[in-house]
Order: C-alpha cells, then structure tokens, then sequence
C-alpha cells in the first residue's frame, strides 16, 4: 500500500470515529433538505391553501343594503351579521379582523344615484392572513360598485365599455418548474455549504489538529513523501466533503416530492439523474474545497484558531452567490471561472431542466481543478518547510 | 551510528544549538543530558530530520540528515517530547499506521506488532482506544510505534517525563534491551540520576553547547566528584563565558 492510501485510510478511520466530526460533516446534509421541504411546504400552504378558504366578515348595519350582503353572501366570505356601537375599536382591540360599516343613509343615496360610502375597518399593521382578507373584501366590494355603475350607464343608454378603453390580459410564459424555481433560488448557496462543511472538521483534525496533539512531528519523521501525506490528508477531507454532497442530495429527493408544489401549479422533481449529474459538476469543486480548507487550517496552531478562520472561509464562496443573486446573472464565461459561482450556475441550470452547456461545464471543471491543483500544491509546499512544527 | 558535527540552528534572534559536535555508537546508551531549554530537544529535532540546521552536518549510519532525509526515515524510530498518539485510534491501530507508512505488509507488521505488545507488556490495552491511557501506557505504545520497523537508531526525547517509578524502572529495562540488541540509542534528559543508572556515554549540552562528551567515568575524573549531580553542576557552571553570553541574548 503506498503511503497516500496509508494516510488516507486512517484519516477517514480516524474521523468517522469522531462524534464532532461526523455531526458536522453531515448534520446540515441530512436536516437540510427536510427543513427546506418543511420550511417551503409551509409557505405555499399558508399563502396558497387559505385562499381557498372563506375568511370572516363583520358586517354593521346589514339591514341597510340587503343586495350588497346578498352579493356578499354569494362570494366566498362567511358574513356575520353584528350590531356594534363601536365598531372600529373591536378591529383595534383585535375581536375582529375586518368589519364592513353600512350607513342608515345608504339605500337613500344610492336611490337618488350619489355615491354610497361604506366603511371597510381593518389593521393593516396585521401580519398575513387579515391583510390579504383585507384586499380580497375590497376587491369584491370594488367589483361590486362596478357591476352598479355599469348598469347605471345602461339606463342611461351609454356603452359601458366607454369606461374600460383598456383591457390587460396577463400571460406568464414562466414554466412550472422554473416557478418553483424561484422559491429553490437557496438551493445553490445551500449546496456550497454542504460541500464545505463536509470536509470542514476533517481538514482541522488532519492539520491544526495534528499539531496540537503533538503527532505531527513524528509524523513527519516518517518515510513518506510530503506529497503523499497532504493529498492524503486532502483526498480525506474531499471524501467526506463527497459523502456530505450525497446524503444531502438523497435527503432532497426525499423530502423535495413531500412539498405540496402542485397546490400552485408547479412541478418539480429531482430524479437520480439529476442528483448524479449535480453531484458530477461538483467534483472540481469538492477537490477545491478540501484543498481550500486544508490550506488554510495549516496555518493555525491550534483547533479552535482553525475553526475561526475556516469559518470565515467557508462565507467566502457563499459572498458571490448571495451577490449574483441579487444582481441575478446569466451565466457566461467569466462566470465559469469562479469556484462556486460556476457550479451553482450550472446546477441550477440542471434543476430548471434545461440542456446542459457543454462549454461552460468543461471551463468550469478546467478552471476549479486548476485552482484545486495550485491550492494542493501551496499545502505540500507549506508541509516541506519546517516552520509547520513551529 | 550517529555523527554530528558542528550544528547550528537558531529561531529568529534565538541561538538554539550553536557548534555542537558528537557521536552516538551502535550497542551503547548516550545521553544528551543539559538544563531546560539548552537544545536538546532541537538537535534531537534535526536528527529526525523535522528541522533542518543553519550550519553544518549530522549522519545517521552514513546518511546525511539533510540530503538523504528519506534514508533517515528509515533507519531510525523517534519517541517525541509528546507522545503525539491519535486518541481514537486502538493502540495496536497506532503501531500499525507507522509500520504501514515503512511499507510493512500486513501479516509481517501483525506478527511485528505481537511481538512488541508482548516485550513492551501492552496486552491488557493493546487493542482499546488510546483516549484515557495513562502516561506509562501513552509512551508504550510511542515506543512501540518507534520501534516497528526495526530500526538500527532509537531517539528518545525524554522519554520518562511524567513517568512513576515502576514506570520508569521497566522503561530503563526496554531501554537496555534496545542496547542488548545492538542498536544505538540517544535520549535527552536532564535528569542526572537517570543518565547515571542507565547511559554508557553522556554528553552534556548548555546554552546550545557541548560542555562534555565521554563515558561517565571520565565524567567523574574529570571533575573530581564521585556525585554525577555535583559533576553534572561542575561542568555547566565551569562555562561562565557561555552563561555571560547568554544573558546577553535579548
């Protein structure tokens, strides 16, 4: 067996006996997906599902326009008849959410032809549901006193369409999944973490680690190639960056279907095509990760310096996605230059469902691996110097 | 067989070993023997080829440290200040990873590592965790490490510290049998005592010097004193030119 399998067998022996090491390879991989699932379940089915759901409407002074409550009736409102003295401090003092004041003056007015006020109580300073009760009472109210003046025109022989010179017709050419998609926009950043954190505690134990427990230096006095010995460090903290990817990708086949999507007319399904296609453009940049990693937990002496600077590391590659985000970038060639950036662009593209570009994806495997490989080769050059014992 | 000859080795304004010079044969005891902070531990540190000096040269049956580093590797077994075991590791698991980076095959390197657990007494924790040894059983098992691809030179850098007295007496009884098989061991101490009931040759390091290098004996005539201690003291306090220079060192 050559020296680098040596090192690469114990340190993943080493590791997977560790309690720490296992919980934060592959805590975020597993709980991840699900509380995204539950978190995502949770939006469409308190934004969707109670749409359908008729809300409640305080009605004071029904007896003064029976055919807008009938009008009402036939919506999909639960009126409630109430006499109140005073209505509007039962809205402030929350007994009511929304309350619909109908004037003894109102049959008059509207006899005569004036406009008839009614008074739409509500607190808009009330989170979710009342808020959009709210809008939705305005709208059937609004189309209500259209429904009126039209027939006002038409009494007095005018075409009602003189009122409306312009018709909008909305079309969304978005498809289903890419809708979905715009709710999966985390996914990518989430990934890059995974990636990171997989190989996070392994890198710390292999090297600052080593150090503070004092095994280092025989270590080193050892017959094995400073090469051998850091890409077998190195593979480790890649394997088990690997191993994260996969657990977080199963958990996401899982969990993604149990999302109640198609509530909202949308379709998404990540088949183990795509699991093993995203997992196929993460490759370089596991590679990177762990070298990344490794690097930089050299140069601290102890574990819990290591674990402050590789945690500003791990935000490092997170920066440019949360800002192409923002900025919301096409993806194009200088884009596939950048670890992280192009892989998340590329995988989002796989999730959309669109073809894969060929170029970018060997551009982006060329480009990280290449940093991969320069980062590789600092961390062997940092192990020749005899300053990592110091 | 160890030669050194006029090493040099400083961190930053730190001189820690300056023109230090010796020998170490096979089948003998040699004591590297000085005070806190003299440069023990560096020379021994050059010699397992972890550190390189400034100036000057040292072989290990012929092999330059520095230039033939691998070959070092090879023909020598280091027990470190610390014993630097990996805790989660059994301890068989921890001889076994060393023997295997030798390039130890599998049933050679078990039938090694039944032979050292037997001589080193390791059979009641030879095959539990190393999380929760104690100091004795922690040095065992660095010894036993050391010692796995049979090599010709053994480097001990205090190898006692810590130790109770059983422990030490049945180390000082391995440390025989590794000169009992011909094998030439060089450990640090500055303990005299120790050095005295166990070390054929001492030499003795102050201030990153050498103060003395020859058999005990000699030792003793030299300075006058049958007390190894007094004599020990005698030598190092008989450099005041090395003691003026160093209070001098910011």
């Amino acid at each position: 067996m050559s020296g680098f399998l040596v090192v690469l067998a114990k340190e993943c022996r080493d590791n997977i006996r560790d309690r720490r090491t296992i919980i934060s390879s592959f805590s975020l991989a597993i709980l991840g997906p699900a509380a995204f699932a539950g978190l995502m379940a949770l939006v469409l089915t308190t934004t969707v599902g109670e749409s359908r759901e008729p809300f409640e409407l305080v009605v004071v002074g029904a007896g003064n326009a029976p055919n807008l409550v009938r009008y009402l009736g036939q919506q999909n409102v639960t009126l409630s008849e109430r006499e109140l003295a005073e209505p509007r401090e039962a809205v402030e003092n929350g007994i009511y959410d929304l309350v619909l004041v109908i004037g003894a003056d109102y049959g008059e007015r509207l006899l005569a032809g004036e406009v008839a006020p009614v008074e739409l109580i509500y607190d808009s300073s009330a989170l979710g549901k009342s808020r959009r009760n709210q809008l939705l009472a305005r709208q059937m109210l609004a189309a209500y006193g259209q429904q009126l003046g039209l027939l006002r025109l038409q009494l007095r022989g005018v075409d009602p369409r003189i009122t409306a010179p312009l018709y909008v017709e909305e079309v969304d050419v978005a498809s289903p999944a890419a809708r979905a998609l715009s709710v999966l926009a985390t996914l990518p950043y989430l990934l890059v973490l995974v990636i990171f954190m997989g190989g996070f505690y392994l890198a710390i134990d292999a090297t600052a680690g080593e150090r503070e427990h004092g095994s280092l230096e025989p270590l080193l006095s050892q017959p094995i190639a400073r090469a051998q010995l850091v890409l077998g460090k190195l593979v480790a903290a890649s394997l088990f960056s690997a191993a994260s990817l996969g657990l977080f990708l199963l958990s996401l086949a899982i969990s993604v279907p149990l999302v109640p999507l198609e509530q909202i007319g949308m379709s998404l399904s990540i088949s183990a095509l795509t699991c093993l296609q995203i997992f196929g453009v993460a490759v370089p940049l596991i590679l990177f990760g762990a070298a990344l990693l490794t690097v930089v937990a050299s140069f601290a002496k102890s574990y819990k310096e290591a674990q402050t600077y590789l945690t500003v590391v791990i935000l490092v590659p997170t920066v440019p996605l949360i800002i192409t985000q923002l900025l919301n970038l096409e993806a194009s060639t200088p884009l596939m230059l950048v670890p992280s950036l192009s892989q998340a662009s590329l995988i989002t593209a796989l999730i959309k469902g669109e073809d894969l570009d060929w170029g970018h994806l060997a551009l982006s495997y060329l480009s990280t691996s290449t940093l991969a490989a320069v980062l590789a080769w600092v961390a062997i050059r940092l192990y020749r110097r005899e300053r990592i014992l110091i | 067989m160890i030669r050194v000859e006029q090493l040099h080795k400083s961190f930053g304004a730190v001189q820690a070993v300056q023109d230090v010079s010796f020998g170490a044969a096979d089948g003998r005891i040699t004591a590297l023997l000085g005070p806190n902070g003299a440069g023990k531990s560096t020379t021994l540190r050059i010699l397992a080829t972890v550190l390189r000096a400034d100036r000057g040269q040292a072989w290990i049956d012929g092999h330059d440290v520095a230039r033939d580093a691998v070959a070092v590797r090879r023909r020598i077994g280091v027990l470190p200040h610390a014993a630097g075991l990996y805790d989660r590791l059994t301890a068989r698991e921890n001889i076994a990873y060393y023997g295997e980076l030798h390039g130890l095959k599998r049933a050679p390197l078990a039938a090694r590592i039944d032979a050292l657990v037997e001589r080193l007494e390791m059979g009641e924790f030879a095959h539990r965790r190393v999380a929760g040894f104690s100091q004795g059983q922690r040095i065992k098992v660095a010894l036993a490490r050391a010692l796995v691809h049979d090599p010709r030179t053994v480097l001990l850098d205090e190898p006692t510290n810590g130790l109770d007295v059983m422990a030490t007496r049945a180390l000082r009884e391995i440390i025989r049998g590794l000169r009992a098989e011909g094998r030439c061991v060089l450990f640090s101490s500055h303990v005299m005592q120790e050095v005295a009931s166990l070390c054929d040759d001492v030499v003795i390091i102050g201030h990153g010097r050498v103060l003395f290098d020859g058999h005990l004996e000699a030792l003793r005539a030299r300075t006058g004193e049958t007390d190894l201690e007094e004599a020990f003291i005698r030598v190092i306090d008989a450099h005041p030119e090395a003691e003026r220079r160093a209070g001098e060192r910011p």
